[in-house]
């Protein structure tokens, strides 16, 4: 912990910036980098335990940096316990109710009641912790696995009280890069200094801790859920997964502005308790001139493209199996694809395999990782067949240059190519959104597109429009600059009426 | 991906709840052997060379030096090896526990080292120093503590390695070449010779028993001050030992300054009358330590496995209160049993105690003392037991807690008993014994009640370390 000069903004971000690399991180690091008028202080979420390095340096306007260890109680000599009877009506609402802020807010309250801030003893070690615990249990749980449900307390408990309990550094506007822990410790921002907060979600926080408890096989059910049907009794993957699905309500009900990358995500925060009116996409965006300086150059071969790693949520097999349909028809065919094969060694090999199965040795080429800008000027569609996205940049970077592109219903691939639904004026279809494991529509589209050249062209010039007009990254920089400005001057504004 | 839901999966892996206990139930049954060794061993000597006539000193000062040298090395060995003997039984069961013992002949001859340096000042001061000998005599006594102290040493290796019968040979063999060399090297070399003679027999005791090691574990001499990160991580233990071995022994301490004691020509001082009444007071309790250890291996072991077995076979907390329960009930009837064969065995002693000591062929003056001793012991037993269950519970600083009263009363109670003159003579022992017993009965049963708690959290590892 260093320093700490008071922050424009504070930016909380969970098991990422700048400890780890990846898509958010690279993110936040290039939001800090480009709102440079702006100060921040970082505050990163981290597991209890475990050294850390840090993996980007901080740009100049980075005027502050807090690490908050989860589960990381103060440690007292003496020991003040008491009664946490009053905490188990909202710790019930937090974890297997339906919670809201002011649940929070009363755990809050209570907690502060303590003479001085209460620690791992009060709150995880005392009897009356322990009292707690088993009343919760017994409430809910009483046929599960007890030391399951006793870890899982205490990591959810003690997860809860540190991001209840840690120093909240000073900011005018408190913006989570998530929801979960750190959509947590921005409503107790909300709650603590009544400042503007903001939450981006990439991804969606729940969707991702479900898809991960799913496969954790600790999680031990002694009872056979198959017996009735009528069962209402809760596992503790329940009690996992309603608390998080309660921290992303919690946050989203704080929340003053609540930002995704596309519209598909709003699906996902609605059902998660989030209201329309603070909803808002800011879409990534990309170099559009470092792409559209890219110039075509004229082949022989009809070319089309995955770029992507070579694993099962590619559905690179999905892909082959296009490849194979499409050469009866179009015998000159050339596939790339473009990705690690590292990741999923067997999985990658499998796909080489079908290559051979189906006779397509010369039409699909493995490249490995490549430079996509050497690749861009000899291909002439990008095709997406996974079965899972986000918002994937290819298809910006390729319909920049004028690439078009088809891709699966997933993520914001439709957005992309066919324009928003507000978009006005429609610049119309920009390559082909095709369904979910159907290599047969693939197929079609992409005929279509490679024999049809008035329709190429048109796909063509609307997709080079849309990504021109509305995902250049000026347009996502000018967006969070403007953002932060309002809910600034917002917060500015309140202070003065304050006096 | 945002988020950090990996660390849930470490969290709950952490299953250290059971830790050592299972290993630790036998090594804890290993405590009892020294204080029974002692009890016979002393007992042995006072009726063996007693002297005819306890008025006439001068007739047979060789046997009261043998004698009291003799007590004095076994108060001082036991009481000043305890934190080494708790903390290396410790170690053992732990490395038993994680299956890997191959270090187990390296950590004897470091805890036999270990145990020389601690004891080599203290002894060197007061034989070399303090007492007034002859050379070979000063020499002799000092020989001798070292091997009372090798005896200690090694037999927790082989108790806590449950070889009990390589464990009784030795020592049968070792104590009846004792006496009899003690008894053969008298005339010709005296005091000296006698306790040469009994330090013989001992080094017969040591020197199987190394043997019996070395045969059983491939030698390796390698890390043989392993045991030491245990005195910080289990300091309880070794606190608690120096205190409960300390608490035996301050009541014969202080009555060796009652004004019926004996002060030999050498300056140290005993009163052979309380010393030999309260040893053989402790024989009374061979039965209940029989029985005890029946009961804990058919009874309460099974259930108490069982509780451990359910909390880590992820069972609903309704079961392991079902298993708590059981435990209560075990205890419960094993305490009564005790209470119920101890007393008979305690009544009659008190009811016959004339007859007894005159069996024993000690005098009338010694029986008020040895009834007291009686009633003493009873509660000693019971009390033993307890810290027993505490310790299979790991409750370490429960234990040391109980043991420190344990001191402090024995040595207060002690003190007023000595003051309020002789027909007070062993009540302080007795006083202090049942007021300890009562205390640790009290806790024992407030820790068995929320004994799913304790194991979570209070001597749960992964939490409090």
């Amino acid at each position: 912990m260093k320093n700490q000069k008071k922050a424009d903004i504070c930016l909380i971000l969970e098991g990422t910036y700048p400890y780890v690399e990846g898509g958010v991180s690279t993110w936040t690091h290039e939001l800090i980098d480009t709102q440079e008028d702006k100060t921040f202080h970082i505050l990163s979420i981290l597991p209890r335990e475990g050294e850390v390095t840090h993996k980007f340096s901080f740009p100049p306007n980075v005027v502050g940096h807090t690490d908050l260890r989860l589960q990381n109680l103060k440690k007292t000599g003496i020991r003040h316990a008491r009664s946490l009877k009053a905490l188990e009506g909202p710790l019930n609402n937090l974890t297997v109710g339906r919670a809201h802020l002011n649940d929070m807010q009363h755990v809050m309250r209570i907690l502060g009641q303590f003479n001085t801030r209460p620690g791992e003893y009060e709150l995880l070690d005392s009897e009356e912790a322990w009292e707690l615990m088993e009343s919760m249990y017994e409430a809910s749980f009483s046929e599960s696995s007890f030391l399951d449900y006793f870890w899982s307390w205490r990591a959810i408990m003690g997860g809860l009280y540190s991001i209840l309990l840690s120093p909240l550094p000073e900011a005018q506007v408190y913006h989570a890069l998530s929801t979960g822990y750190a959509g947590l410790l921005a409503a107790r921002a909300k709650l603590e200094t009544g400042r503007p907060v903001m939450i981006t979600e990439h991804g969606i926080y729940t969707n991702e801790r479900r898809i991960e408890l799913a496969s954790a096989d600790w999680l031990e059910e002694n009872f056979s859920r198959s017996l009735t049907i009528d069962d209402t009794r809760l596992s503790l993957r329940d009690l996992w997964m309603d608390a998080f699905t309660n921290y992303s309500r919690i946050a989203y009900e704080a929340a003053d502005e609540i930002i995704t990358l596309f519209t598909g995500n709003q699906k996902a925060q609605l059902a998660d308790g989030a209201t329309p009116e603070k909803l808002k996409v800011v879409p990534n965006g990309i170099d559009v001139e470092r792409f559209a300086k890219i110039r075509r150059t004229p082949h022989e071969r009809p070319t089309i493209a995955l770029i992507g790693r070579v694993v099962p949520i590619k559905d690179v097999k999905g892909f082959i199996r296009t490849c194979a349909m499409l050469k009866e028809h179009l015998p000159d065919l050339k596939a790339y694809v473009m990705g690690s094969r590292e990741e999923d060694e067997n999985y990658a090999h499998e796909c080489e395999e079908m290559v051979r199965h189906f006779s397509l040795e010369d039409v699909v080429e493995f490249t490995g990782q490549v430079a996509i800008d050497e690749y861009l000027p000899k291909i002439d569609l990008v095709v997406i067949t996974s079965i899972s996205e986000s918002q994937p940049l290819v298809i910006l970077e390729a319909g920049a240059c004028g690439v078009p592109c088809v891709a699966t219903n997933v993520g914001a691939c439709a957005e992309m190519i066919l324009g928003a639904s507000d978009e006005q004026p429609r610049l119309g279809a920009g390559g082909a959104v095709v369904p979910l494991s159907n290599p047969a529509a693939t197929a079609e589209a992409v005929y279509t597109l490679l024999t049809d050249r008035d329709y190429y062209k048109s796909c063509a010039e609307a997709i080079r429009q849309r990504v021109t007009l509305y995902y250049s990254k000026e347009q996502q920089h000018i967006a969070y600059d403007a953002l932060y400005s309002t809910w600034m001057a917002a917060q500015t504004e309140a202070k003065r009426a304050e006096g | 991906m945002a988020g950090i839901g990996f660390v849930i999966q470490k969290l709950t892996k952490k299953d250290d709840l059971l830790g050592v206990f299972r290993a630790y139930t036998h090594a804890a049954m290993a405590s009892t052997g020294p204080w029974l060794f002692t009890v016979l061993a002393l007992i042995g000597i006072t009726q063996f060379f007693t002297s005819s006539d306890p008025t006439d000193l001068n007739a047979d000062f060789g046997y009261d030096n043998f004698r009291i040298v003799v007590i004095y090395n076994f108060a001082f060995s036991l009481v000043l090896s305890a934190p080494v003997f708790m903390i290396v039984t410790r170690y053992i069961a732990d490395e038993i526990h994680k299956k890997d013992v191959t270090n187990t002949p390296s950590v004897m001859l470091g805890s036999l080292i270990l145990l020389y340096l601690i004891q080599l000042p203290v002894v060197g001061w007061f034989y070399m120093f303090y007492v007034d000998f002859p050379l070979s005599m000063r020499i002799a006594a000092i020989v001798n503590v070292f091997m009372i102290t090798s005896v200690w040493a090694l037999a927790v290796f082989l108790t806590a390695l449950k070889d009990y019968f390589a464990v009784s040979v030795a020592f049968a063999v070792g104590m009846i070449t004792a006496a009899l060399s003690a008894q053969f090297l008298k005339d010709s070399y005296g005091e000296a010779g006698m306790l040469n003679g009994f330090s013989f027999g001992l080094a017969i005791i040591v020197f199987t028993l190394v043997a019996k090691i070395f045969s059983e574990y491939s030698y390796r001499l390698d890390r043989p001050f392993a045991m030491l990160p245990h005195f910080r991580k289990y300091w309880e233990l070794a606190v608690g030992g120096i205190f409960y071995n300390a608490a035996i022994w301050i009541d014969k301490w202080i009555m060796w300054f009652a004004p019926e004691a004996i002060k030999l020509p050498s300056k140290m001082v005993m009163y052979p009358d309380y010393d030999s009444a309260t040893f053989l007071a402790y024989l009374t309790i061979v039965p209940a330590l029989a029985t005890f250890m029946v009961s804990v291996e058919t009874h309460f072991f099974e259930r108490y496995q069982r509780y451990y077995d359910d909390i880590l076979g992820h069972m609903p907390l309704r079961r392991i209160r079902e298993n708590q329960q059981r435990i209560i009930d075990s205890v419960l009837a094993s305490a009564r049993n005790f209470i119920l064969v101890q007393g008979v065995i305690a009544f009659l002693a008190i009811l016959l105690a004339v007859e007894i000591i005159n069996l024993c062929d000690m005098v009338y003056t010694q029986i008020g003392m040895f009834r007291f001793a009686v009633l003493g012991a009873f509660f000693h037993v019971l009390l033993l037991f307890e810290l027993i269950a505490l310790s299979y519970f790991d409750s370490r600083k429960l234990v040391m807690r109980i043991q420190i009263v344990y001191f402090f009363a024995n040595t207060l109670l002690t003190l007023w008993s000595l003051n309020q003159g002789f027909p007070y003579y062993g009540m302080g022992y007795f006083m202090a014994s049942m007021l300890t017993f009562g205390l640790a009965t009290f806790l024992l049963f407030t820790h068995t009640r929320k004994l799913t708690y304790h194991s979570f959290i209070s001597n749960n590892n992964a939490i409090i370390t």
